[in-house]
C-alpha cells in the first residue's frame, strides 16, 4: 500500500507536538506521569488527606502493625509508632516535606545553573578561567561533604538543609550544562547564527537551547535523584529536620531502635523514597526517549 | 604526552590552591582562635602549618588530626576498592549483554535491575542489609572492621594489608575475620556501583555498535563475537572510565554513609562523631584529605585514559 | 555473464510521515569483469541500493525484489550466516569518508591483519611464530599494490593521524585482500582533492584490468567517471532512468535526464559564450515526503505530458535500457 498520492492533506506536527505524541505512546512513562501528578496532589493537600494530625499521639494504641497483620486496628492504616502517632499521616507529611523540598531544590538549581552555566560557556578570557578553576575545585569535594559543612556553618534545620543541598548540587549541574553548551558551540549552525549577527541571548534562545533538551532532561533527573537522596541522608544523620518536623530520613532514624519490634516503621519511609525516585526516573527516561525519537 | 602531564600538574596546583582557600575559610569561620591577626597573615600561617604537616590537634582526644584522618580515610578506601572489584566483575558482563541484545527481554531485565539499584536510598539498603543475615539465620558481624580480639598494629591503615602482616601471631584468622566484616558493607556499595557500571557500559556499547567502523567490520565478514571482542570492547572503555572518574566523589560520599550505618571505622564515622561532639577543626582537614585524594586519582585516571585511547589528548580543563 | 542481477528492487521505509517508497523498481545488471557506474545526485538512493544488495539495511526497511542474484546465488534466500560469508569473500565495499570506517584504537597493521586470507593464519603453533613475518610481507605487498610507498610508517600509525587519501587507499587494500569478485565503491572520492581523486580512480582501473575485479562505482559526478566506466546507469530519486554501455549513453542519450547530465559536463571550448547561463533543469529534487507519482522527473522534465503520471516501463534497445514515455529515439 503506497502512500504516494499527494492529494491527501498532510498534517505534519511541530516538533513539540510530535514529541508529545510519541510520549503518549509509551505506556509506562504515561503511568509514571500520572503517578507524579498524584504524588504532587498528595503532597500539596496532605493536610486535608491525613486521617489524623501527624503529631497527635494515641497513648492507648502503641506500636500497632499495619492493617493486614493480626492485632491491628483498621483506623490506623499502616500502624502507629512508639508514641502512638499514626504512621500513615506521618508518611504523608514526610512525603510532602521531602518531595516539595526536592522539587524546590531542583527548580532553583536548574534556573541558577542554566544562567551561570550559559554565561560561563559564552565567556572567554581571564574571568572565564577563574570561574572554571573554581568550578573544578568545587567538583572534587563530595556533595555530601559540602552539604555537611554548609549545615555546620548555617545551623541545623530543615530550611538550612535545603539551602545546603542546593549549593552542593549547583556545581554538578553547572558542569553538566557547561559541557552540553560547549559541544553545541562547536557546531556549524552556531557559527552561522553568529555570522548573522546574533547577540548572545538570541544565540542561546534559538540556537542552543532547542538542541540540548535531551541532556538537560538527563541532568535534571540526576539532580532530582541526588537532591532526594541528600535530603533524606541529612535527615537520617540528624543534621536536617529536627524532632518536630517529619521528614522521611529522620523518620527512619527515629524508628531505628525499634526495628526489631516493628520493622514497618523503617520499611515504609524507605519504600516511599524508593518509589518517588523510581517514578521520577521512569518519567524522565520516557521523556528522554521521546525527545530522541522525535528528533530522529 | 609530556605536555599533557605538565598541563595536568599546573591544573592540580591551581585546584589545590583553591581547596586550601576553602579549607581555610571553614577554619576561620568555625574556630575563632586568632582574633588579633588579620585574615591574610592567618592564611599564611595556615598554609605554612599545612606544609609542615601540622593540621592541628583534635579537641576530643588530643591526637594529631592528620594521622587519625589518614587512617580513617584509608579504611574507607579499602571499602571502596573491594566494592569496586565486586561491582566490576558482576556489572561489566551484564552491561555488555544488555548493550548487545538491546531491546530484548534480557536487556529490559538488566536495565530494570540497574534502575532499581540507582533509586534505592543508600542508608535504607544498609539498614536492611544489616538485619538481613539475622533473618536468614546467618551470623554475620555488622559492627566495625574486625572483632576486638585481634590487636592489629596500624601500619598502613589498610586493614587487609595489616592483617597479612601479623600472620605469625594469628595465622590467617585476622585476615578472614576482616574479610567477613567487609562483605556486608561492600555489597551495599557494590549494588550502587554495579547499577552505574551497567548503565554506562550499555550506553557505551550501544554508541560504539552504531559507529561506522563496526559496519565496516560487518562487511569484512567477521562474526559478531569477533567484532565484540576485538573492536567494540577496546573502544567502549574510554567513555566508561571517563564517566566513572566523574562519579568518584559520589561513590566516596555513599561509602561514608554506609560506614556510619555499619559502624565501620572509616572517614564517615570519624567526621560524624567529631561534628556531633562539636570538634569542627577536623572539617577543613577532612576536606583537604578527601578532595586531595579525589584530585590525585582523577589525574591518574586521566593519564590512564590518555594512555589507552590515542584520540583523547586534547582537553584543557579538568572536567572534560 | 551477469555478475549481479537485480530486478525491480523496491525499498519502503516507515517514517514519521507514513510509509515512503524510496527506491522504486530499480534494475541493475552488472557484467562480469566490467566497471559499472551508478550515477545519481546526492540523496537519489545509490547507497541504499548497495546496502540492500548486501543486506546491511536497517530492520525497519522493507526490501522486495523480483530477482537479486549474484552469479548463481540468490541473495534473498540466504541466511545471515551465509550472507556474512559471501560478504567476506565475494563482495567488498569501500565507503565515503574512509577515516571513520577504520577502528580508531588500532594500528593499521593490526586491522589489515584481520582481513588477510585465512590460509595465511596458521593453526600450527610453531608456524604461528613465523606467521608474523608472512603477515608483514603480505601487508607490505598489499600496501604497495595500492600505491602506498612508506608502508612501515603507515602501518604503524593510527587512523586519525593519516590523511583521507591514504585512508582510502588502506581501505581499498583491505577490500582487495581476499580478491573479491565484486568491489562496490560508494562515492570513494567525494571529499578529496582532485589529485587524490585521480589516484584513486587510476587504482580502481588498474585493479579492474589486472585482476578482473568487477567494480560497481557509485558517484554523483558524471564527469569524473566518464573515462573510466564500461557501463553506466543513471538513477534519479530512486528510479533507474537509463542504463547502457558508455558509448551508447554518451553518443545517443535517450532520457531527458541523461541529456541534462551530459550537457552539464564542463568542457572548456570556445563554444560557450561569455557569462552565459549553465544548463540545468528547472526546479529541484523533491523532498522524500512529496515524491511525484509515476515518473519522478515529471515536474521538471521538459518533455513531460499527461501520460507521465504513470510509471514508465523499461524498454530495451539492444542493451540500452530506458524508462521513459518520450525517449529521444534516433536510429543509428
Amino acid at each position: 500500500m503506497l502512500i504516494n498520492n499527494e492529494f491527501n492533506e498532510q498534517k505534519i506536527q511541530s516538533p513539540l507536538q510530535y514529541i508529545w505524541h510519541i510520549f503518549k505512546g509509551k505506556n509506562i512513562a504515561v503511568i509514571a506521569m500520572w503517578a507524579i501528578i498524584a504524588m504532587l496532589m498528595i503532597s500539596i493537600f496532605c493536610d486535608y488527606l491525613m486521617p489524623f494530625p501527624h503529631s497527635q499521639q494515641h497513648p492507648d494504641m502503641l506500636l500497632l502493625p499495619p492493617y493486614w497483620s493480626d492485632g491491628a486496628n483498621p483506623i490506623h492504616l499502616l500502624g502507629t509508632d512508639d508514641l502512638g502517632r499514626d504512621t500513615f499521616s506521618r508518611l504523608l507529611k514526610g512525603i510532602q516535606l521531602t518531595l516539595m523540598g526536592a522539587l524546590l531544590i531542583t527548580f532553583i538549581v536548574s534556573i541558577l545553573g542554566v544562567i551561570v552555566g550559559a554565561t560561563a560557556a559564552l565567556m572567554k578570557g581571564f574571568k572565564a578561567s577563574i570561574m572554571h578553576h573554581l568550578l573544578d575545585a568545587l567538583l572534587t569535594i563530595p556533595t555530601l561533604l559540602t552539604a555537611l559543612i554548609l549545615i555546620v556553618l548555617f545551623g541545623m534545620s530543615y530550611e538550612n538543609s535545603l539551602i545546603a543541598v542546593s549549593l552542593s548540587l549547583l556545581p554538578q549541574f553547572i558542569r553538566g550544562i557547561y559541557i552540553c553548551i560547549e559541544n553545541e558551540l562547536q557546531k556549524q549552525h552556531i557559527i552561522a547564527l553568529r555570522l548573522d549577527g546574533a547577540t548572545n541571548l538570541r544565540l542561546l534562545r534559538y540556537g542552543i537551547f532547542p538542541n540540548i533538551i535531551e541532556p538537560f532532561v538527563t541532568l535534571v533527573n540526576r539532580i532530582f535523584t541526588m537532591a532526594i537522596l541528600e535530603i533524606t541522608t541529612l535527615g537520617f544523620l540528624g543534621f536536617g529536620a529536627n524532632s518536630e518536623q517529619v521528614e522521611l530520613g529522620s523518620l527512619i532514624t527515629k524508628s531505628l531502635e525499634l526495628f526489631y519490634l516493628s520493622p514497618y516503621l523503617v520499611l515504609f519511609p524507605g519504600l516511599a523514597i524508593f518509589l518517588i525516585i523510581i517514578i521520577f526516573n521512569i518519567f524522565s527516561e520516557g521523556v528522554r526517549h521521546s525527545v530522541i525519537e522525535g528528533e530522529d | 604526552m609530556f605536555n599533557y602531564l605538565l598541563r595536568r600538574i599546573y591544573l592540580l596546583c591551581i585546584t589545590a590552591f583553591v581547596l586550601t582557600l576553602i579549607a581555610f575559610t571553614i577554619e576561620h569561620l568555625t574556630v575563632h582562635t586568632h582574633f588579633r591577626e588579620n585574615t591574610f597573615t592567618h592564611y599564611l600561617n595556615y598554609i605554612s602549618a599545612i606544609l609542615q604537616g601540622d593540621f592541628g590537634y583534635s579537641i576530643i582526644d588530643k591526637k594529631p588530626i592528620l594521622a587519625t584522618g589518614l587512617i580513617a580515610f584509608s579504611s574507607t578506601l579499602e571499602l571502596c576498592l573491594f566494592a569496586f572489584i565486586i561491582a566490576c566483575i558482576v556489572g561489566v558482563p551484564l552491561g555488555i549483554f544488555a548493550g548487545l541484545y538491546r531491546n530484548n527481554g534480557l536487556d529490559y531485565t538488566i536495565m530494570s535491575l540497574a534502575l532499581i539499584g540507582l533509586a534505592l536510598p543508600v542508608f535504607w539498603v544498609a539498614i536492611i542489609f544489616s538485619v538481613l543475615p539475622n533473618a536468614f539465620g546467618w551470623a554475620m558481624p555488622i559492627d566495625g572492621n574486625i572483632s576486638p580480639i585481634y590487636e592489629i598494629p596500624v601500619v598502613s591503615g589498610f586493614l587487609l594489608i595489616d592483617t597479612l602482616l601479623v600472620t605469625q601471631q594469628y595465622q590467617f584468622d585476622a585476615f578472614l575475620n576482616h574479610m567477613i566484616h567487609l562483605i556486608l558493607p561492600s555489597s551495599v556499595l557494590a549494588i550502587f556501583l554495579m547499577s552505574e557500571i551497567i548503565r554506562l557500559t550499555r550506553h557505551a556499547i550501544t554508541m560504539v555498535m552504531r559507529s561506522n567502523y563496526i559496519k565496516a567490520a560487518h562487511t569484512k565478514g567477521l562474526t559478531r563475537r569477533q567484532i565484540v571482542f576485538r573492536h567494540v570492547l577496546k573502544n567502549a572503555l574510554p567513555p566508561i572510565i571517563h564517566q566513572l572518574r566523574l562519579q568518584l566523589s559520589t561513590i566516596i560520599s555513599f561509602a561514608m554513609v554506609i560506614e556510619i550505618v555499619f559502624s565501620y571505622q572509616g572517614a564517615g564515622i570519624w567526621l560524624f562523631d567529631s561534628i556531633q561532639q562539636g570538634d569542627y577543626l577536623v572539617l577543613s582537614t577532612a576536606i583537604l584529605i578527601i578532595s586531595g585524594f579525589i584530585l590525585f586519582s582523577s589525574i591518574i585516571i586521566d593519564l590512564l585514559l590518555v594512555f589507552i585511547s590515542p584520540t583523547k589528548r586534547k582537553s584543557l580543563y579538568a572536567d572534560q | 555473464m551477469a555478475l549481479l542481477d537485480v530486478r525491480n528492487l523496491s525499498i519502503d521505509i516507515n517514517t514519521a510521515q507514513g510509509k515512503i517508497r524510496v527506491i522504486d523498481k530499480a534494475n541493475l545488471n552488472i557484467v562480469d569483469g566490467s566497471i559499472h557506474s551508478l550515477v545519481g545526485e546526492s540523496g537519489s538512493g545509490k547507497s541504499l541500493i548497495a546496502k540492500a544488495v548486501l543486506g546491511l539495511h536497517n530492520e525497519n526497511w522493507i526490501v522486495t525484489a523480483d530477482r537479486m542474484f549474484l552469479g548463481n546465488i540468490d541473495l534473498m534466500k540466504l541466511s545471515s550466516r551465509e550472507r556474512r560469508k559471501i560478504m567476506g569473500k565475494e563482495i567488498a565495499i569501500i565507503f565515503q569518508n574512509p577515516r571513520s570506517y577504520l577502528d580508531p584504537s588500532k594500528k593499521i597493521v593490526d586491522q589489515m591483519r584481520e582481513v588477510l586470507p585465512k590460509k595465511l593464519s596458521a593453526k600450527h603453533f610453531l608456524k604461528k611464530m613465523t606467521a608474523k613475518s608472512t603477515h608483514q610481507q603480505a601487508i607490505k605487498e598489499l600496501l604497495h599494490k595500492v600505491g602506498v610507498q612508506n608502508d612501515r610508517d603507515v602501518g604503524n600509525s593510527y587512523p586519525h593521524e593519516l590523511s583521507e587519501g591514504i585512508c582510502q587507499k588502506v581501505m581499498i587494500a583491505m577490500a582487495i585482500a581476499n580478491n573479491p569478485r565484486l568491489l562496490i565503491a560508494d562515492e570513494p572520492t567525494t571529499s578529496m582533492e582532485a589529485v587524490t581523486q585521480a589516484q584513486i580512480f587510476r587504482l580502481l582501473f588498474k585493479l579492474n584490468q589486472l585482476h578482473n575485479t568487477t567494480i560497481l562505482l557509485l558517484s554523483n559526478n558524471f564527469g569524473s567517471i566518464s573515462n573510466l566506466s564500461d557501463y553506466i546507469s543513471l538513477i534519479y530519486c530512486g528510479q533507474t532512468v537509463e542504463s547502457g554501455s558508455y558509448k551508447q549513453i554518451i553518443n545517443s542519450p535517450m532520457h531527458p535526464y541523461t541529456q541534462t547530465m551530459i550537457k552539464t559536463i564542463l568542457e572548456f571550448d570556445e563554444n560557450i559564450a561569455h557569462k552565459s547561463q549553465l544548463y540545468t533543469l528547472p526546479g529541484s529534487i523533491p523532498p522524500a515526503n512529496q515524491l511525484p507519482i509515476g515518473c519522478r522527473l515529471g515536474p521538471r522534465c521538459p518533455k513531460a505530458q499527461r501520460t507521465c503520471v504513470t510509471n514508465p516501463e523499461a524498454v530495451n534497445y539492444k542493451g540500452h535500457i530506458i524508462r521513459c514515455h518520450f525517449p529521444t529515439l534516433d536510429e543509428k
